[in-house]
């Protein structure tokens, strides 16, 4: 009445399974003198904190830095709720972040500088948009202008591109453009998140403006200077942004609690150093040490 | 033997409480959005810095993009499955089912993919868009992502009506035609029903193929018919924007509330489908 | 011809068109996949580290990731399972309970896949505090494949014919002895059979995970049961959002390969073993 070989299969089956669960356990134990250092928050700072960490790891092979990304919101959010040990943010602290999480005492640290750029798909650049004054910008996110053909370009309907909005980036964007962070876009025709994406969807299109950090600038995504009171066009150069002129720059923060653990703190450390600097650099920022 | 009943007994009961547990979670938390907004939840106004957490545009997406998908994937579905059940030799049915099983298998992530990647771009340059991440696209791509279901389910039903309704039907000297649309169709209904009623489920839920292509915005069209604007869906909502909020606001609760709808629909719909497809059941002698 | 005769043409010439619509989809998506995925198919990528935001490198954690998620929640799922399966077969008596009991596994089939990784989020991470946990990733995957384990589990336990175990009995046995020695052997494969297909289901589940349990960069193989991991799922997520970025793309496609054949492993593996169950109950 016994099925023999399905008996015999029943038990290899399971003598396999209890092999595969020990090799897991002494595979997670064996690991278990690394100390983790948790980072999460702004996709703009991501890439130096990525780097860093790659390099880092070299000299100290014992840490690991585990980078997350998800915007400067939630960097802030989950370094107050004890998630991570090291927030990325992309724009300043608000009081109400600081006075919700009072208790933790949030303590940061400016590792670089970086500009917020309007951009235009290459097609429009190329097609004489190259700079814009701060109301015309406006004008385009509250869709009072919708064709290009109104400021000086084609005869083409303006995707205007939006951000999530709990972006460092769009914060940053619109408390300038806008006067209000947290500005609503009625015009805005698409809504994304990091700045991989949305440098994604602007060389996908011919007719498309958006907002990016200075690092994601590329042939396909175009920066446009900006137009102060009938002043010449500012370019988002390197140069402009280390002067101060371009007028639409940041701090890019580090963020921790008050009870940052040793290596953490190594960590931010090396970030600050010659080394750490010099990866801000080549990252596209500007430095803010020598 | 004590411990054995112990051990049956425990995992049906672990398996019930991981349900119930899940649901209340979802109430529970909740319930926060709901007292602060009531019914202003179904307005047209989503803007948590303003604590504007309305939540129609986020319905009208997912009905709009399911609505689209069924379209499309029903009527293609069905024939498909005649040509299987009815003309296709039988001896070629299992390889075609167990085809349509691995289809059916890839994981949404990659529809994703290849809808950023082809669709998106195909959609705006056929309709000569500025942007191809739009309404359409999502449905289209979820379409194609419930498609095998709706083969695999009503190949089923079609396959299961007994041989001998088309014998006596052929007898009759009816044509093929007349058999599917006259006897095989109306025998198989409910079973049809059913895998309609599954695919929507499963439409309904999607998120990371729809997250990438729908591009976000929670604005219902003007006019609302348009498919070729952007919109977004409750599920793309959830995956954008649950890990930005800060747990226990109510701007997470407000997210919460959307997804417990969410549950609460395609729950009802896969316990309604169970009353479509019978079930032999054997309690214990 | 006849408008009958017309319309059964007609007819028969769109289901075959409706038929080749779907071959051709079918053939593109399978295509698009092994096409681009080959391109960047090497030993190198397999068993390298990614680097430089997965734009270069391999991926060797995230293939590690994955299986270290599903192989655990198979652990974790397997147990509660069959022994759900065992009670709804031979120990329910009320047909009440029995309903009940259908509801609620069906209902569990039902919650769509981002609801379980907000599940995982409230509970697990923010209610009890485990943080982005690649164990609570498992224990959320195992969740959401219970109810097809315990349904396919269910149905071969059920279709033993009672003559075994009235047999069974005769000989002696009690009712454990009789799930042991009887029962379970008897259904193996069902469970087997089950378990594989919730598999090839969970490995590329991306929204029930991405909450709770995979980190961007930064881990190679967890050092605890509380740190996150990296996944494939995830890693297409990542790259799919920088998709005109060359190298990215590239890397997404390889990934997306690797995955699919993960994938087509385990349903393939349910396939045969389904084929083999048939086989068997028909002895």
């Amino acid at each position: 009445m016994q099925d023999h070989s399905s008996t015999m299969r029943y038990s290899t089956v399971m003598s396999r399974l209890t092999l595969a669960i020990f090799v897991l356990v002494s595979a997670a134990c064996s690991q278990a003198d690394t100390v983790n250092i948790n980072v999460s928050g702004s996709s703009t700072v991501l890439p130096v904190v990525s780097r860093a960490a790659e390099q880092y790891a070299q000299e100290m092979p014992e840490v690991r830095v585990v980078v997350n990304a998800g915007g400067s919101g939630v960097g802030v959010k989950q370094l107050g709720s004890g998630q991570t040990d090291i927030g990325m943010i992309s724009r300043d602290i608000t009081d109400g972040e600081y006075e919700q999480y009072a208790d933790v005492g949030l303590k940061t640290y400016a590792i670089g500088v970086d500009a917020v750029v309007p951009v235009v798909s290459s097609e429009i650049y190329a097609a004489g948009v190259t700079s814009l004054t701060f109301p015309q910008i406006a004008s385009i996110y509250r869709g009072e202008v919708t064709n290009w053909s109104a400021i000086g370009g084609p005869d083409l309907e303006i995707l205007v591109i939006d951000k999530e909005a709990s972006r460092g980036t769009r914060q940053v964007f619109m408390s300038k453009i806008m006067g209000n962070k947290n500005a609503t876009a009625p015009g805005a025709k698409l809504v994304l998140g990091s700045n991989n994406e949305e440098q994604t969807a602007l060389a996908q299109s011919d007719a498309a403006i958006g907002m990016l950090s200075h690092a994601w600038l590329n042939d396909d995504v175009k920066g446009l200077s900006i137009i102060i009171a009938d002043g010449a066009p500012i370019e988002p150069t390197l140069a402009n942004i280390k002067n101060g002129q371009f007028p639409i720059t940041r701090n890019l923060l580090l963020v921790s609690r008050s009870d940052l653990s040793a290596p953490a703190q190594d960590f931010i450390d090396y970030i600050l150093s010659p080394e750490g600097q010099k990866i801000v650099e080549e990252s596209g920022y500007i430095r803010v040490s020598e | 033997m004590r411990i054995s009943r112990l051990y049956i007994a425990g995992s049906a009961i672990v398996s019930a409480i991981i349900v119930l547990l899940i649901f209340v979670t979802l109430i529970v938390n909740s319930s926060a959005a709901v007292a602060a907004n009531g019914f202003h939840l179904f307005t047209y106004e989503w803007n948590p810095a303003k604590d504007q957490f309305g939540v129609l545009p986020m319905i009208f997406g997912s009905g709009a993009v399911t609505i689209i998908a069924l379209c499309l994937a029903v009527p293609i579905g069905l024939m498909a499955a005649i040509f299987t059940s009815e003309i296709l030799n039988p001896m070629w049915r299992a390889p075609v089912k167990s085809v349509l099983e691995i289809l059916a298998g890839i994981p949404s992530i990659i529809y994703g993919l290849i809808g950023i990647a082809f669709f998106s771009v195909w959609v705006g340059d056929l309709f000569d868009l500025q942007s191809g991440r739009t309404i359409l696209t999502a449905g289209l791509l979820l379409a194609i992502m419930i498609l095998p279901t709706i083969i695999t389910l009503c190949d089923d039903a079609l396959h299961n009506v007994p041989q001998k309704y088309r014998e006596t039907a052929a007898g009759l000297a009816l044509y093929k035609y007349e058999i599917v649309k006259d006897v095989l169709l109306p025998i198989a209904k409910a079973d049809i029903n059913g895998a309609v009623l599954l695919a929507l489920g499963r439409a309904l839920g999607e998120t990371m193929a729809v997250m990438l292509v729908i591009g976000s915005i929670d604005r219902v069209p003007e006019p609302f018919y348009n498919a070729l604007s952007a919109g977004q869906t409750i599920t793309s909502k959830l995956g954008r924007e649950v890990a930005e909020s800060a747990f226990g606001s109510v701007h997470f609760s407000a997210l919460i509330f959307m997804s417990l709808l969410l549950v609460a629909i395609t729950v009802s719909l896969t316990s309604l489908t169970q009353f479509y497809f019978k079930q032999e059941q054997r309690l214990v002698e | 011809m006849s408008n009958r005769s017309i319309a059964n043409t007609a007819f028969v010439f769109l289901s075959r068109l409706a038929t080749g619509i779907c071959g051709f989809i079918l053939v593109f998506l399978i295509g698009v996949i092994v096409w681009n995925g080959m391109n960047s198919m090497n030993i190198q990528f397999l068993l390298s580290e990614a680097s430089n935001f997965g734009a270069s490198g391999g991926i060797l954690y995230q293939i590690v990731g994955s299986l270290l998620l599903v192989v655990m929640a198979s652990v974790l799922v397997m147990p509660v399972a069959i022994g759900t399966a065992l009670f709804k077969s031979e120990y329910i008596t009320s047909p009440a309970l029995f309903r009940l009991s259908s509801i609620l596994i069906y209902s569990l089939n039902g919650i769509p896949s981002v609801t379980f990784g907000i599940f995982g989020l409230i509970f697990f991470v923010n209610i009890l505090g485990t943080g982005i946990s690649w164990f609570v990733g498992s224990i959320i995957l195992a969740m959401m494949m219970l109810p097809t384990i315990v349904l396919t589990t269910y149905q071969s336990v059920n279709s033993i014919p009672s003559s075994y175990r009235e047999n069974a009995y005769a000989l002696g046995l009690n009712k454990w002895q009789v799930i042991v020695k009887v029962l379970l052997p008897q259904s193996f494969h069902g469970a087997v059979t089950g378990l594989l297909i919730a598999l090839a289901r969970a490995i590329g589940e991306t929204a029930p995970i991405m909450f709770i349990a995979t980190a961007f960069s930064g881990i190679t193989v967890p050092g605890s049961l509380f740190d996150p991991v990296v996944s494939l799922p995830t890693h297409i997520l990542a790259l799919a959002q920088q998709a005109t970025n060359e190298a990215a793309l590239q890397n997404a496609w390889g990934s997306s390969l690797v995955l699919l054949s993960l994938v087509l492993v385990f349903s393939v593996s349910a396939l045969l073993s389904r084929l083999r169950l048939k086989e068997i109950s028909q002895r």
